[in-house]
């Protein structure tokens, strides 16, 4: 493991603090729920769910967040604002820490910043993403909301690999005039978290690892990734079985981990049994890899709870 | 599986399709491909069908696996579009206006239209070889499936068009000064992932 030469910083986000040097602060895990075909969600439009067993997810990821040390992010996709109004309508009652306001469809990710901003969540509320795709009317919504904490998706279709996503970052490149770093302070957000956009395997996910280590160089912000993504889009994988699968997922987040990143979109939130104690056991090996390049890990890390 | 047309030449390459992906091949001799969006459909008699949910990369296979079969000369694009990535929109932008210069999907309403992977001489067959028909937000199999009886066509009288996989340039990275060090001496340049002594 290594130590950054450029100061990394550190952000807080309603308690929880992400980023710092590899093995100072222990890895944050956000676990999607409500995300497309999940089986909890009714009528994924009018955003109706089983409560209860909604409840049992978030409750669980919270359980573990408070065995292992790994604080935790509740990941909110919503397919319309009607649908994500009943699950902050539900958030506000089960989940006290930050979330992230998810969905593919850009009026929906506008409509839920104004809301989250209106019921006085703006500090709990995490924008993904600020993208190329992100245009005049989108990050006028978000200037215009309270919200000022974003993921930052570094995709530069122009221009694949790890140069391509810091120039998509710094300068823009061929798809856009400015970058996407001065573009988001444009919209108020302070607190930048840094995502490279996992491709599929053979179409350059392994970009991921590399360009985790290359941003936080240069940039010192902190960074993360859905490297899930490379597993859940493996046609070969899915024919397999669920333990083969699992494995996957969680030598995915491991090797995320230790390739830098600060923090994990680790997909469907069922999969937090597995995610945690992979990510708190990848938090150990780096905390113990760099305990003599004079890091210090945090009191609530891992490495204090679980050996 | 090949198949030879009246010149002697292959219809398809061999293996068909070439690209990997969310699909499941029928008839590689049939005039019709199946792309059913966001909706997870099974469509016989056609000869390939399956979903696609992103503007991009989805994309790119789709045009790949079609020109690499000169059979396929009708593209039904059905189901439900993928909210926000819009590849149904996408796709028939594509076809009907190809891409700019730096390889955005002109007319796409799509989140991140590009293409990357793709020389501009496989979009121009793409837009000769198929025709496209836009059934966006059509459910009901019994009716893609009469659909795709219906639509017969003499193969595209061309070569399949192989599209190879592109690899990335191996470029020397200019590397600077070692902005992490490992210990005990070793530094290394985060960009270039180049590890070396401290000097």
């Amino acid at each position: 493991m290594f130590r950054f030469k450029r100061e990394q910083s550190v952000v807080n986000l309603a308690g929880v603090r992400m980023g710092g040097q590899p093995g100072e602060l222990a890895s944050v895990l956000c676990g999607t729920i409500f995300y497309q075909g999940h089986k909890i969600v009714e009528d994924e439009e009018r955003g109706l769910f089983d409560r209860a067993a909604a409840e049992k997810l978030v409750a669980r990821q919270g359980e573990l967040s408070e065995e292992t040390g790994c604080p935790s992010v509740l990941h909110i996709y919503a397919r319309s604002s009607e649908a994500f109004s009943r699950y902050l309508d539900f958030t506000e009652k089960v989940w006290s820490g930050p979330f992230i306001i998810d969905s593919a469809d850009p009026a929906t990710r506008m409509a839920a910043a104004a809301l989250a901003s209106e019921q006085g969540y703006a500090d709990k509320a995490i924008y993904n993403s600020i993208s190329l795709a992100t245009d005049e009317a989108e990050a006028r919504a978000i200037l215009d909301s309270e919200l000022d904490s974003a993921i930052i998706l570094a995709y530069n279709p122009t221009q694949p690999g790890v140069e391509g996503s810091l120039t998509v970052l710094e300068t823009g490149g061929a798809a856009r005039e400015k970058g996407l770093l001065d573009a988001a302070r444009d919209m108020g957000i302070n607190n930048m978290l840094i995502d490279p956009a996992v491709l599929p395997l053979g179409s350059g996910a392994g970009a991921a690892l590399r360009f985790s280590v290359a941003a936080k160089a240069r940039l010192g912000l902190p960074v993360g990734s859905g490297i899930h993504n490379a597993v859940s889009s493996w046609p070969w994988l899915s024919r397999k079985e669920a333990p083969a699968k699992r494995g996957c997922d969680a030598a995915a987040a491991a090797m995320q981990l230790l390739a830098g990143a600060d923090f994990l979109l680790y997909g469907p939130i069922e999969m937090a049994e597995i995610i945690f104690p992979a990510a708190a056991m990848a938090d150990i090996l780096v905390a113990e890899a760099v305990a003599d390049l004079e890091i210090e890990p945090a009191d609530a890390h891992p490495l204090h709870r679980l050996v | 599986m090949t198949e030879e047309n009246f010149r002697g030449s292959r219809l398809y390459t061999d293996p068909w399709p070439p690209l990997r992906g969310d699909y499941q091949v029928g008839d590689p001799r049939s005039a019709v491909a199946v792309v059913t969006l966001a909706s997870p459909l099974l469509i016989k008699g056609c000869a390939i069908f399956g979903q696609c949910v992103t503007e991009n990369l989805g994309l790119e296979k789709i045009v790949a696996n079609v020109i690499s079969n000169c059979n396929i000369r009708f593209l039904i694009v059905c189901g439900l579009e993928s909210k926000g990535h819009l590849p149904g929109n996408t796709l028939l932008a594509l076809h009907k206006n190809g891409i700019d210069p730096q390889g955005r999907i002109v007319g796409s309403k799509g989140a991140i239209p590009f293409i990357q992977n793709l020389p501009p001489e496989a979009i121009s067959r793409f837009q000769e070889q198929v025709e496209l028909i836009d059934c966006i937000g059509l459910l009901d199999v019994e009716e893609i499936e009469a659909l795709v009886a219906r639509h017969k066509r003499e193969p595209f009288s061309e070569e399949p068009f192989l599209v190879f996989k592109r690899k990335a340039p191996i470029r020397a990275i200019a590397t600077g000064d070692a902005d992490l060090t490992l210990g005990a001496g070793v530094v290394m340049d985060a960009s270039a992932w180049l590890v070396m002594e401290e000097v």
